[in-house]
């Protein structure tokens, strides 16, 4: 058999794109895709931390899911986490943004004083808020005293507690998405504002019909990417409140934190994990399918 | 013409004048900095107050008529915070680990990012959305079973069990593929006239022109790995190996609550690091974070 | 002595054939011109040359040594890009160094003797610390050409050097690389989709469309006796005019017989229907009522300067004559038209292809 060397060229091309490939598909397999293929397979099966042993139990664990109060309690506290943090987060980052597209004095200093949340470790974050909203002591009620108001107990308070680390998350990631905002602001075109101001239009409906649709592209990526650090409430929760009080504060990663690793049972561990990907991917998935083909992108 | 462009301040003759209308202007200026101070203090609050409490005296923090400010700057918390645990020890720790997950990333990324920019092979579309779909599937979500895989491996409780889950980047991959193509062609192939094979145009010139993502991509890597706290805390269990967040969790669980002053010193100790580097740096960091998503 | 042979050079992307056997042989210190329009395959065709390309057929010699399939830098070969391709994060010197330090084995001296002696050549000897984004587009240029020189290649690859320059920096370029060529004796061959470039630069042109090549020559050549239509109306601005008439044969020549004109050619050919192929300094115009071949209407007359060009309806043909400022027609005059019928071409009307003239 005669091999042209085109195809030989076309063959050593592709085994050096496999050779380069490698390095990474090695750990993507070993440390993303086979524990989530291993979840799946685990979710069938009775299996206990620190034992070899493995028995298949069909669905069990999935009934179990229907069963299980906290279960519904801790997606509850997850789903209520995610749907009024990030919009608040992004709203809160958006009008930052807006705010700052401007050659204003001290630009830079805001823009640090509200970014460096970002760069505090999430248990450094938690430890300094369990301090502020203590209930006797802490700032914010002595704040609050000062002004006439009623004390709160915030993280020992069942109604309070989720509250309160949802408030402390927009502290944290307002300014990061600010600053990813203010880069896709900037590069909306200066006339556009200007023909707008000339036509009569208000600051606000220049926001609605200009700003935000010109840059809704980014606005996605950015929701998607609070999404993706939403997962973080894991550290909070475990720093501020260990799920407490009376399970106020459970939501999905530190529920199955529990069971795997206080409870030892990894399969429904598993099966708890699979339930939060789904939840995660279906969201970023609707997201998807609902902005995804509205998002108007600029020149593109 | 200012009379006849503002009915109101020929409405109220008693408020013309230009005193007045300077102070307007002044407010109309100054509206924003209205808007955003208060807001700027809210945010920078909780910051202070760790510095502040870090130099308090131990009763003053629990004491309703103290200041806010401390009577006598105090010191000593910071001795007391760094005798308590081994924070040398986290802290070249944290380096170790966070110094290993970028290199690795680096090398990983950099080669993955060449042959998803510039060379043809079956199955480029399917690998790359396996790239892609790593994003979403953070460690959080797949700790368990990988958790159980790092055991198998022997590695529980060892620096390379802190950085082998993170040496793949899909998005980094991502990040320098876009600036891969952003290289014309036509300097590859000028390269290769020049002698250099793929590894070579790779070094020589690839790298060398797409450096500001390579920074852009590091600073993101470090902060993230650099602040990491639940994977540590499952995978470390002494204090030959645990990292700086690991060792303030545990100093505050072991205070509960206490010691206010001596962690708060800590936590200074914890966070001045990278809020150093970012006050140095600072274009870098915000210009890494701003762009990290449009590229 | 650096020749190069191309034999039967073809490629095809996925099946699809994009350049077709490519015959041709660039002879040693040659300025080989490859020109044509968008697509034809003339820079495909010079890629395959530098071996940035696989061919797909034939066989490529440079130097009587075949390396149709040997690595670009095993060639002998230096090449200037379109975009100059410099490298943006090196001083011009590092650019003018950098393949020499990878490919040859010349000592650091004997490097910057070289680089020193081209930057004299191409007067950029003060430039040589700057990075490309600190010079002009004209320097880039040479810094670009000085990368080529000093690796002493045996053959020069050009393609498009000259199309991201303003006019007026691209006449003085033109001739610069003409000096080049002539001073130092290079071997080059040379891209581009302008004729009036390949016409002065060239001392061989090759004319290629879509994929094939349809004449080699001397500009003038090429100029004066086209192989088929498409050299002739690609070459020459304004384009030649080609009027459709019907062939008789009468006695030794033949008739040929135009709906606004009959006239005779002293060939007898064996064609039903020809293509008169006619350039604008070949229509002489007369008054309407002066003896004349043909009459036609001036439909638009332009003045560019020191001659005019009129546009010609004869019957349902245009014709486009080249005329001084002085008697230049006006629009809507009827006028009269001879051609110069010994320099008029004939092309078959069946396939494109000249006729041979006595």
């Amino acid at each position: 058999m005669v091999i042209s060397p085109a195809f030989r060229a076309r063959f050593s091309e592709a085994a050096l794109a496999y050779c380069l490939l490698l390095p990474s598909l090695v750990f993507l397999a070993a440390f993303t895709y086979w524990p989530i293929v291993r979840s799946i397979y685990f979710s069938f099966h009775d299996v206990m931390l620190g034992s070899d042993k493995i028995f298949f139990l069909g669905l069990e664990n999935y009934e179990r899911l229907w069963t299980d109060k906290l279960f519904w309690k801790s997606l509850g506290n997850t789903v209520f986490y995610t749907l009024i943090t990030i919009p608040c987060a992004i709203a809160c980052a958006l009008l930052l943004a807006v705010a700052l597209d401007s050659k204003l004095r001290g630009m830079t200093f805001y823009r640090s004083a509200f970014f460096y949340p970002v760069m505090i470790p999430s248990v450094a974050a938690g430890m300094v808020w369990v301090f502020l909203y203590a209930p006797g002591y802490g700032p914010i009620n002595s704040a609050l005293a000062a002004l006439g108001l009623p004390k709160v107990e915030w993280l020992y308070d069942a109604r309070w507690a989720l509250p309160a680390i949802m408030f402390m998350s927009i502290w944290k990631y307002s300014g990061y998405f600010m600053l990813i905002l203010l880069a896709a602001l900037q590069l909306v075109p200066r006339d556009l504002y200007e023909a707008a101001k000339l036509d009569g239009v208000s600051a606000w409906h220049r926001l609605i019909h200009i700003t935000i649709p010109l840059i809704s592209p980014t606005l996605y990526f950015v929701v998607i990417i609070g999404l993706l650090h939403s997962y973080q409430i894991f550290d909070y929760v475990y720093v501020m409140t260990q799920g407490g009080p009376a399970d106020a504060t459970n939501v999905l990663t530190f529920y199955i934190y529990q069971n795997g690793f206080q409870y030892q049972d990894i399969g429904y561990a598993s099966t708890l994990a699979n339930i939060l990907l789904l939840f995660v991917g279906g969201l970023i998935g609707l997201i998807a399918l609902v902005f995804g083909r509205r998002v108007h992108y600029l020149g593109h | 013409m200012a009379t006849l462009q503002d009915p109101i301040e020929m409405a109220a003759p008693a408020f013309s004048g230009p005193r007045w209308r300077s102070l307007r202007k002044v407010i109309r200026a100054n509206g924003l900095h209205a808007l955003l101070l208060p807001l700027m203090l809210l945010w920078i609050s909780p910051l202070v107050w760790i510095v502040v409490t870090s130099l308090k005296s131990r009763t003053e923090v629990f004491d309703p008529n103290a200041g806010f400010l401390p009577a006598v700057l105090n010191f000593s918390n910071y001795p007391a915070a760094l005798a308590v645990a081994p924070f040398g020890t986290y802290m070249l720790n944290s380096i170790l680990a966070t110094g290993g997950i970028l290199l690795g990333e680096l090398i990983t990324i950099t080669l993955a990012a060449y042959a998803f920019a510039r060379l043809n092979f079956p199955g480029k579309n399917i690998l790359f959305t396996l790239f892609l779909l790593q994003i979403m599937f953070p460690i959080y979500a797949t700790f368990i079973t990988n958790f159980l895989t790092v055991r198998e491996l022997g590695l529980v409780n060892s620096l390379p069990a802190l950085v082998v889950p993170f040496i793949a980047s899909g998005y980094g991959t991502f990040m320098l593929r876009q600036a891969f193509r952003q290289v014309p062609t036509e300097l590859a192939d000028a390269a290769r006239l020049d002698g250099c094979g793929h590894f070579g145009i790779l070094w020589h010139v690839y790298l060398p022109l797409v450096k500001p993502t390579l920074i852009a991509f590091s600073i993101i890597a470090v902060v993230t790995h650099w602040n990491d706290y639940m994977w540590p805390l499952l995978v470390t269990n002494s204090e030959q190996v645990r990292t700086l967040p690991i060792g303030l969790g545990l100093l505050a669980k072991s205070d509960s609550g206490a010691d206010w002053t001596r962690l708060m010193a800590a936590t200074v100790v914890v966070v001045s690091p990278l809020l150093l580097f970012f006050v140095v740096f600072q274009r870098r960091f915000v210009d890494s974070f701003m762009h990290a998503g449009l590229k | 002595m650096a020749e190069v042979v191309l034999q039967g050079v073809s490629k095809s992307y996925a099946g699809r054939p994009t350049v077709h056997a490519v015959d041709l042989a660039i002879a040693d210190k040659e300025f080989m011109v490859l020109v044509g329009p968008s697509g034809c395959g003339k820079s495909t065709t010079l890629r395959m040359i530098a071996g940035l390309e696989d061919i797909t057929s034939g066989r490529l010699l440079i130097d009587g040594r075949e390396v149709t399939h040997a690595e670009p830098q095993k060639r002998d070969i230096a090449m200037v890009f379109q975009s100059y391709a410099l490298y943006p994060h090196m001083t011009a010197y590092r650019n003018m160094a950098f393949g020499l330090l990878k490919t040859s084995r010349l000592s650091k001296e004997e490097i910057d003797q070289r680089i020193r002696e081209a930057a004299e050549i191409l007067h950029i000897t003060h430039l040589l610390d700057r990075k490309p984004n600190a010079l002009s587009g004209g320097e880039r240029q040479r810094v670009a050409i000085g990368r080529a020189l000093v690796r002493q290649p045996k053959v020069f690859l050009f393609d498009e050097p000259l199309s991201n320059l303003d006019a007026k920096l691209r006449t003085h370029m033109r001739g610069e690389l003409k000096r080049l060529h002539k001073e130092l004796g290079l071997t080059v061959i040379y891209v581009t989709h302008d004729q009036i470039e390949a016409m002065t630069l060239g001392t061989r042109v090759a004319i290629l469309s879509q994929g094939r090549l349809q004449q080699v020559g001397a500009p003038m050549d090429l100029y004066m006796r086209p192989a088929n239509t498409f050299v002739a109306t690609f070459i020459g601005s304004p384009e030649m005019s080609l009027l459709r008439c019907a062939l008789k044969p009468n006695g030794e020549g033949s008739l040929v017989h135009h709906a606004a004109f009959d006239t005779r050619v002293p060939e007898r050919l064996e064609a039903s229907e020809i293509l008169l192929g006619v350039r604008p300094e070949e229509v002489i115009v007369g008054a309407a009522d002066a003896p004349a071949m043909a009459r036609g209407v001036v439909e638009r007359t332009e003045l560019i300067g020191s001659e005019a060009l009129a546009e010609i309806r004869l019957g349902e043909d245009r014709i486009v004559a080249r005329t001084p400022v002085m008697s230049a027609p006006p629009a809507g005059a009827e006028v009269g038209l001879n051609f110069d019928m010994a320099r008029v071409r004939l092309f078959d009307a069946a396939t494109g292809s000249a006729m041979p003239r006595l």
